[in-house]
């Protein structure tokens, strides 16, 4: 009975789909519009499912109307765009192949000057894949990747060798990637990347403007590689976890400016590996708040001209840790007087200058030696280890030696710039469930004082 | 309706109950009668499951050893001085007692009134005097009605008009038709309560008799100390070897006596016959 | 076997725990601290727009670790030694209730007490929480972390009891009882910490070692709650979410629930078998 009543469902909804699919097919035949188009036209494409794979090989101006799908079979690339100054809006673009060799996406561009605007990808390997086109713009596009373990996943967007490209407004979910390969001067702003690898990974690109992004739930928020003069301003890195999870990681990077970012809630907050390199070059990391992270910023110990001033250091499990313990020299933990803001500083400012008088040390015995000893962590949040701090501090023999210090830390924390994205979440339930605690609380007392067993 | 059956404690090596046999009647109060350490407290600490044992204990018909609450539910015992929970009310206190019987909470402020503590009820048992605190202790052991009563020294902290108080309670239930066991090294408890008594030593049941003839059998006695003038010492003495009394002179102001139990005013009766003044006496 | 005997006993062993000073102090104290820690994290919440839950969360069990223990070991040897040095408890054996009546009695009385600690202190932060519009509370994680400080809390009181069942005084079981507490709090830890350094013990063997923990346990499982992951707890911690994967919050459970057992147990058979009232 039951697998009738299924079967039933199953052959309504087929015929639903299929049925509009198939009349305006007969109404409109795409390919053979493509076929039949000239350079500069503009085609209206109507609702309805396309058979891909689509290949345009004209400088045309696709725009879907009622969200026409391009369905791929599942093998293979959805769409390939090989002419330059190609437009297309207002599609949805689904089931490419799935392999990884092969490079299989939604939308392979493979000339100069294509925009892909206002589309939703669904079940793709890789979603937009840009070879070679420099000049393009990729906006607005909602990116669903195939439902695949991490290691066989593509990634959400690749630029390949595509410079000066804007990626804007889009939101990939559950892929691998995003991620710009030699490609420079691209701006890439208001995207939010969730639930993938490296949020945003930038490999051998130099000159990126890198704002307002949003990266929730990846392993690492955004990874910055071997790319130099890159500016990150008011990102979101957020929830970004894992065994190497990183709000914002950076390796043998070049003056990179990170300013107004929020690394909240991540394993670890800002990792810096190596950066800069270049004995010219330099770090600069100013107002951002790094909050909730396990550890706020991780160090590699021989990093040098590194400058942080006007940052937010807030209730981080470890506000900075240096991955191989040891202690930090030339870099700058403040620029002309002021410093940053430690939530676990604990000096005094006298003179009300807004700057604490003894500097901010970051010297915990417990944490020296979980650098040395990382099995130690096991006993994070344990009251032994506080223990040990506190008998380090009674007795400075054993206090380590400060890993950095801030000469001139911030009494109050500075005002940041907004970020989009941090939402306060309700609260109600949060209040009702607290007044359920205490009701609790309030019958135990009633019967341990006797009220509720003498009446019955 | 109440058997003791071989009944032996051991504590390690030392052996605090020795075979102890005996039976309790119904409506009898006997006594266990003995010094410190002579394993009365031992035997009853047997009959309420505080200890374990060798040998058997029936409470009218059922095994203590494995019936040990239904053996409870018959028995109110009234320890040697009650340890409260200080800071409880009496009434409080009566009222948990009467939950944990399982018997209607109104029976607590009964009991109250039955013991004499009436008015008391919202005092903490802290503050309440020995006696009363006694008297609680009663009434809670009365709560649930029990056909036998179980006491363990049950004046022997009390000061004399305290006893008084409660021996003349414990009588009522006696008179009520309530079976007594009670342990005692007090003869007047004895006298006044019990029927029967046990004497042990060492653990072992010596022998059994009626309260009435504890003393003589007991062969117990008493020293009179009597003080009189130093020039009638010599004639006293010689009164009191003629009548079969040994007697000492006491540093030159008086004469020690030894007496049967129950006979410590003939003496006395002895010399005032022979016209010696005595001024004062005592007894030890 | 009575029900209705042993909520009589819980009932006056909870009414006594409300009237214990100490029981009192530990309560207010944690109470007072975890207010303290919700104003803490609201006032981080100002800055981030929201409080990281997962900070004031970590403050909260480090508070539960050092506190619950306490209580619940205090509380715990108080119970049967107290009640012995002061012949009440005699009196009660003396009367027409069975020893695991009595055990069972006491022991959910005292767990009573504990929980009403515990939800009292988490209910006003929780309040404080809520209302200071800093949510960011998981409210399903919140009400296990509670449950979970609960299982703690039961595994010391069991701890407890069973060093009451074989102590004659109060002061010297509390005094034991404190020990213990150093020992599970501090001196544990820090022991297995310089073996760990200086052995080298392997992380696998170092897990299991602080298995014999029942506050690590705990802890790990507080985490788990809230993070569902151990990344926190480095290579160890790490090691343990691959060999266990998902048993591991079902291993770590079945300890708590051994720790709460075995030694409840123990206590329970001392005082069956006690004999010396």
């Amino acid at each position: 009975m039951r697998s009738l009543i299924f079967g039933l469902a199953l052959a309504l909804g087929l015929l639903i789909i299929a049925l509009p699919a198939a009349g305006q097919q007969d109404a409109f035949d795409l390919h053979a519009a493509m076929a039949a188009a000239q350079p500069g036209d503009t085609i209206r494409v109507p609702a309805g499912v396309y058979p891909g794979p689509l290949v345009i090989t004209q400088a045309v101006t696709l725009i879907g109307e009622g969200w026409p799908v391009i369905a791929g079979t599942g093998k293979g690339d959805v769409i390939t765009v090989e002419a330059a100054d190609v437009t297309l809006r207002g599609f949805v673009i689904r089931n490419s192949g799935i392999s990884l060799d092969r490079e299989n996406a939604g939308l392979t561009g493979l000339a100069p000057r294509l925009t892909i605007e206002e589309s939703r990808f669904e079940d793709v390997l890789f979603g937009i894949y840009l070879k070679q086109a420099h000049d393009s713009v990729i906006r607005g596009n909602t990116i669903l990747s195939k439902d695949l373990d991490i290691a066989r996943r593509g990634d959400g967007i690749r630029l390949w060798y595509s410079s000066n490209v804007l990626v804007e407004s889009n939101l990939v979910s559950g892929s691998r990637d995003v991620i710009m390969w030699f490609s420079s001067d691209c701006t890439v702003r208001d995207n939010i990347v969730e639930n993938g690898r490296y949020g945003l990974h930038f490999m051998y690109s130099d000159n990126q403007v890198i704002e307002h992004n949003i990266l929730r739930d990846n392993s690492v928020g955004i990874y910055l590689m071997y790319s130099r003069d890159l500016l990150l301003r008011q990102n979101l890195l957020t929830g970004n976890n894992g065994p190497s999870g990183y709000g914002v990681g950076v390796k043998d990077v070049d003056n990179l400016h990170a300013t107004g970012n929020r690394m909240v809630g991540n394993r670890v907050g800002i990792y810096i590996d190596n950066s800069p390199r270049d004995p010219a070059a330099t770090l600069l990391a100013e107002r951002n708040l790094v909050a909730y992270n396990q550890i706020g910023l991780e160090i590699q110990p021989l990093t040098k001209r590194n400058t942080y001033t006007h940052n937010v250091f807030l209730e981080n499990g470890e506000q900075v840790a240096l991955t191989t313990g040891g202690q930090l020299s030339g870099n700058h933990w403040s620029r002309e007087g002021q410093g940053n803001f430690w939530s676990d500083y604990a000096g005094f400012d006298a003179d009300g200058n807004q700057i604490g008088d003894i500097p901010y040390k970051s010297q915990s015995l417990y944490e020296s030696l979980m650098a040395t000893y990382p099995e130690l962590r096991l006993f994070q949040l344990s009251p032994a280890s506080d223990a040990l701090d506190m008998a380090a501090k009674a007795f400075p023999l054993f206090q380590p030696k400060p890993r950095m210090a801030d000469e001139h830390p911030l009494m109050a924390p500075p005002t940041l710039p907004e970020v989009p994205g941090l939402t306060p979440p309700p609260t109600l339930a949060n209040l009702l469930l607290a007044l359920v605690l205490l009701a609790l609380a309030l019958f135990i007392l009633a019967f341990g004082t006797g009220n509720v067993m003498r009446k019955t | 309706m109440l058997t003791f059956i071989h009944l032996t404690k051991r504590f390690g090596k030392f052996t605090a109950v020795d075979d102890l046999s005996f039976e309790v009647r119904p409506q009898e109060a006997v006594a266990l009668w003995g010094p410190n350490g002579a394993g009365k407290t031992t035997a009853i600490k047997c009959l309420l499951g505080l200890l374990s044992y060798e040998g058997r204990i029936e409470v009218n018909g059922l095994d203590a050893a494995k019936a040990g609450k239904a053996v409870r539910r018959q028995l109110g015992y009234v320890p040697q001085e009650l340890s409260f929970y200080d800071d409880m009310s009496t009434l409080d206190m009566a009222e948990f007692y009467a939950r944990l019987k399982k018997v209607s909470v109104a029976r607590a402020q009964e009991v109250i009134a039955q013991v004499g503590l009436a008015g008391h009820e919202r005092k903490p048992v802290g503050a309440l005097s020995g006696g009363m605190k006694q008297r609680l202790a009663l009434g809670l052991a009365l709560l649930a009605d029990p056909p036998i009563l179980v006491l363990d020294e049950p004046t022997s902290n009390l000061d004399a008009a305290a006893r008084e108080q409660f021996l003349r309670l414990l009588g009522e239930v006696k008179a009520a038709g309530k079976t007594i066991l009670f342990t005692s090294h007090r003869l007047e408890e004895i006298e006044h309560l019990g029927d029967r008594v046990l004497v042990l030593g060492d653990g072992r049941l010596q022998f059994i008799c009626p309260a009435e003839e504890l003393p003589a059998r007991l062969g117990l006695r008493a020293t009179v100390k009597v003080r009189l003038a130093a020039a009638a010492i010599p004639a006293a003495l010689d009164v009191l070897h003629a009548g079969g009394y040994t007697a000492t002179a006491k540093n030159g102001a008086g004469l020690r006596i030894d007496v049967p139990h129950g006979e410590k005013a003939r003496p006395l009766h002895l010399l005032s016959q022979a016209d010696i003044l005595i001024d004062d006496f005592e007894i030890e | 076997m009575s029900l209705q005997i042993i909520l009589i006993i819980a009932q006056k062993e909870l009414r006594d725990a409300l009237r214990n000073r100490w029981f009192l102090l530990y309560t207010i104290a944690f109470v007072a601290l975890s207010l303290a820690f919700s104003y803490l994290a609201l006032a981080g919440a100002g800055i981030v727009g929201f409080a990281g839950f997962g900070r004031t969360a970590a403050s909260l069990i480090n508070l539960v670790l050092l506190i619950i223990p306490l209580m619940a070991l205090t509380v715990g040897a108080q119970s049967l030694a107290g009640e012995q040095e002061k012949s009440t408890l005699s009196y009660l054996l003396a009367q027409p209730v069975s020893r695991v009546e009595i055990f069972l009695g006491k022991y959910l009385g005292l767990a009573l007490s504990l929980l009403a600690s515990l939800t009292l202190g988490f209910g006003i932060s929780g309040v404080v929480i809520a209302l200071g519009g800093a949510g960011a509370v998981d409210p399903l994680a919140y009400v296990l972390l509670v449950g979970l400080a609960f299982l703690l809390s039961l595994t010391m009181l069991s701890v407890g009891l069973l060093v009451s069942a074989f102590t004659r005084k109060a002061s010297v079981a509390v005094g034991i009882g404190l020990f213990l507490w150093l020992l599970f709090v501090f001196f544990g830890d820090l022991g297995m910490m310089g073996t760990a350094m200086a052995l080298r013990v392997p992380i696998a063997n170092l897990f299991l070692l602080s298995l014999s923990n029942p506050l690590q346990v705990f802890k790990m499982m507080a985490i788990l709650d809230i993070q569902s992951t151990l990344d926190i707890l480095g290579p160890a911690g790490l090691y343990a979410m691959r060999k266990y994967g998902d048993g591991l919050y079902s291993l770590l459970l079945g300890v708590l629930l051994l720790w709460i057992l075995l030694p409840g147990l123990l206590a329970y058979a001392r005082l069956a078998a006690k004999n010396d009232f």
